[in-house]
């Protein structure tokens, strides 16, 4: 298997800070999966997301142990735009990344960073305006439509250089849950057509479903790295950590803490609805 | 509706016919003629064109009340300045001695020649903002070579200040939220307690700068277009076409400026002896 990103003992300590944000990073990911990574509030998730996309150690100050490899090139030895080209990066404030004045400018400025032609870019724009059904927008400025419209827009955007990995940084956390599933739907599409995509996200009832694997940061470090179902099945190291498990599979936890189940713990509704009518 | 830097124009407006460089060529090149003409019926004359400019643009007039106070204030300003500011003239013919202040004729004819100046210019610029996009600004300067980095500096900064605007609220709300309020307060309190406002609007600015730059750098850009060796294709501009009506019309406002100025320069044209509303307001006054 071909690893397109490959951490080994990586860490990042930001200047003037005491202690590392990230601590002895180990990790691998595959071409075509679609990993999620989940951890409280300063775990460190935002500084692995950069580290990724080479906004570590090019935009900010610090120590950097280990290496972060790119197609088994280190983020730092890309030039300029290149490394961009194959990592995207949506981040957590849609409207903080927009770089232009409609939606339609917002979606070409990465294209025509990146030197495409014009037919290309008319290409890739119906194909990423369709996949995001944006077409009705694009004549508006991007800080006039609404949060679920503003992050599908700048996913759109990011979409449009065709990265081979696209990170998204806490997509939905700006959202409402119409506007969340939107953009998991979106998401759900790329992941149909192979694209190796890694979010981080609090919203486990949508990323669930969709993870093939999953990660959890804590304190800098790696806690748990496993494939999705059996990642669930440590839920007491989850809410160790403070992590808030979706319902259904909180009630299946509860009741195995309560000697009344001993199975799996279902990762969703349908799974544990299952279960119940089996059970029944 | 489409919304325009100063308001709204309706879709259907024939104004989305003319090349956004037009505008800006009309802006930049009509703002000048009042400066070549004295005579106020002239520049009252360019103002009422402009204004007919707005109402064939589709234009929603209740715009421009919002300059009517302004524009009123800044008529009393001038008229003040020309006057009871005016100071003494022994040259000059004396009107009237009002509380010992002496009201010049010249003077006065001085105010009303600059307030005249001053309006139509004022109705290009609003009928600019009125007609125009942030995008038509940007097309515009793009159409005539100006440089991506410098059209895109200038989009920013039309952006940033409207950011700049919605933080201010932001603190503003937050600090009357934990009871800082400056409402109802005197001039010199606000000023004083101006910096409570600055200073979380000075940090929020830098988080900003620092998000935008990582955005930037996300979506490939380099201010040096080291990004990609080849020539960055422009998209946006393949949305507009200068047409040849286009042309005409960028002819038409440079012909009228060549009269004007021949007619100024060559014939003394539009000189104040020759004003029907100045010498209509001397008779009136004398």
């Amino acid at each position: 298997m071909v690893h397109l990103i490959e951490i080994e003992n990586y860490s990042w300590q930001y200047l003037n800070t005491p202690q590392e944000a990230l601590k002895n990073i180990n990790l691998k990911i595959e071409q075509g999966s679609f990993v999620g990574i989940i951890g409280p509030n300063g775990a460190g998730k935002t500084t692995l997301a950069y580290s990724m996309d080479g906004l570590i150690p090019g935009q900010y100050r610090g120590l950097k142990h280990g290496v972060v490899k790119i197609r088994g090139i280190e983020v730092e030895e890309y030039p300029r735009g290149r490394l961009q080209q194959m990592v995207g990066m949506v981040f957590s404030d849609p409207e903080a990344q927009f770089t232009a004045m409609t939606v339609e400018d917002e979606l070409v400025f990465g294209m025509e960073n990146l030197g495409m032609s014009l037919p290309e870019i008319r290409e890739r724009l119906e194909w990423v305006t369709e996949l995001t059904e944006l077409k009705h927008l694009l004549l508006k400025p991007p800080y006039e439509i609404s949060g679920g419209q503003k992050q599908r827009v700048a996913l759109a955007a990011v979409l449009a250089m065709t990265p081979e990995v696209l990170i998204l940084d806490e997509p939905t956390s700006m959202l409402d849950p119409v506007s969340r599933k939107r953009v998991f739907e979106v998401l759900q599409k790329l992941k149909q057509s192979q694209n190796t995509v890694i979010v981080i996200e609090h919203s486990l009832e949508n990323l669930i479903p969709l993870a093939d694997r999953m990660i959890l940061l804590a304190d800098g470090e790696i806690a748990l790295d496993a494939e999705t179902g059996e990642f669930f099945q440590r839920l007491d190291l989850l809410l160790e950590k403070g992590i808030s498990p979706p319902g259904a599979m909180r009630f299946f936890y509860e009741l195995t803490q309560k000697n009344l189940y001993h199975g799996r713990l279902p990762l969703t509704v349908d799974e544990a609805a299952a279960l119940l009518r089996g059970a029944a | 509706m489409n919304k325009t830097l100063l308001g709204y124009v309706p879709k259907e407006s024939p104004i989305y016919f003319i090349h956004p460089f037009v505008k800006l060529y009309f802006l930049l090149v009509v703002s000048l003629f009042p400066m070549f003409i004295t005579q106020p019926e002239v520049n009252l004359f360019i103002m009422a064109v402009i204004l007919l400019l707005m109402i064939w643009s589709r234009v929603d007039l209740r715009i421009l009340r919002i300059y009517v106070p302004v524009a009123i204030a800044m008529g009393w300003i001038i008229l003040l300045s020309y006057t009871v500011l005016g100071g003494t003239h022994p040259e000059f013919e004396l009107l009237a001695k009002v509380l010992g202040i002496k009201i010049y004729w010249e003077r006065l004819r001085d105010g009303v020649v600059v307030y005249c100046r001053i309006l139509p210019m004022i109705a290009t610029m609003v009928f600019f903002l009125t007609t125009s996009r942030e995008r038509d600004v940007i097309v515009a300067m793009r159409s005539v070579r100006i440089p991506f980095v410098v059209t895109y500096v200038f989009a920013m900064a039309l952006r940033s200040s409207g950011m700049v605007l919605e933080d201010f609220q932001i603190v503003r709300q937050a600090e009357q939220a934990r009871g800082f309020d400056t409402t109802g307060k005197s001039l010199g309190y606000k000023i004083r307690k101006y910096v409570m406002y600055m200073i979380p609007l000075f940090a929020l600015s830098l988080r900003r700068t620092e998000e935008f730059t990582n955005a930037l750098v996300a979506r490939g850009y380099a201010f040096t277009g080291e990004a990609a060796k080849v020539k960055r294709a422009d998209y946006i501009l393949t949305h507009y076409s200068f047409k040849l009506h286009d042309g005409i019309l960028v002819a038409l406002i440079s012909i009228l400026f060549i009269i004007i100025l021949t007619l100024r320069y060559g014939y003394n044209a539009f000189s104040l002896d020759s004003s029907l509303l100045i010498n209509w307001l001397y008779q009136i006054l004398r």
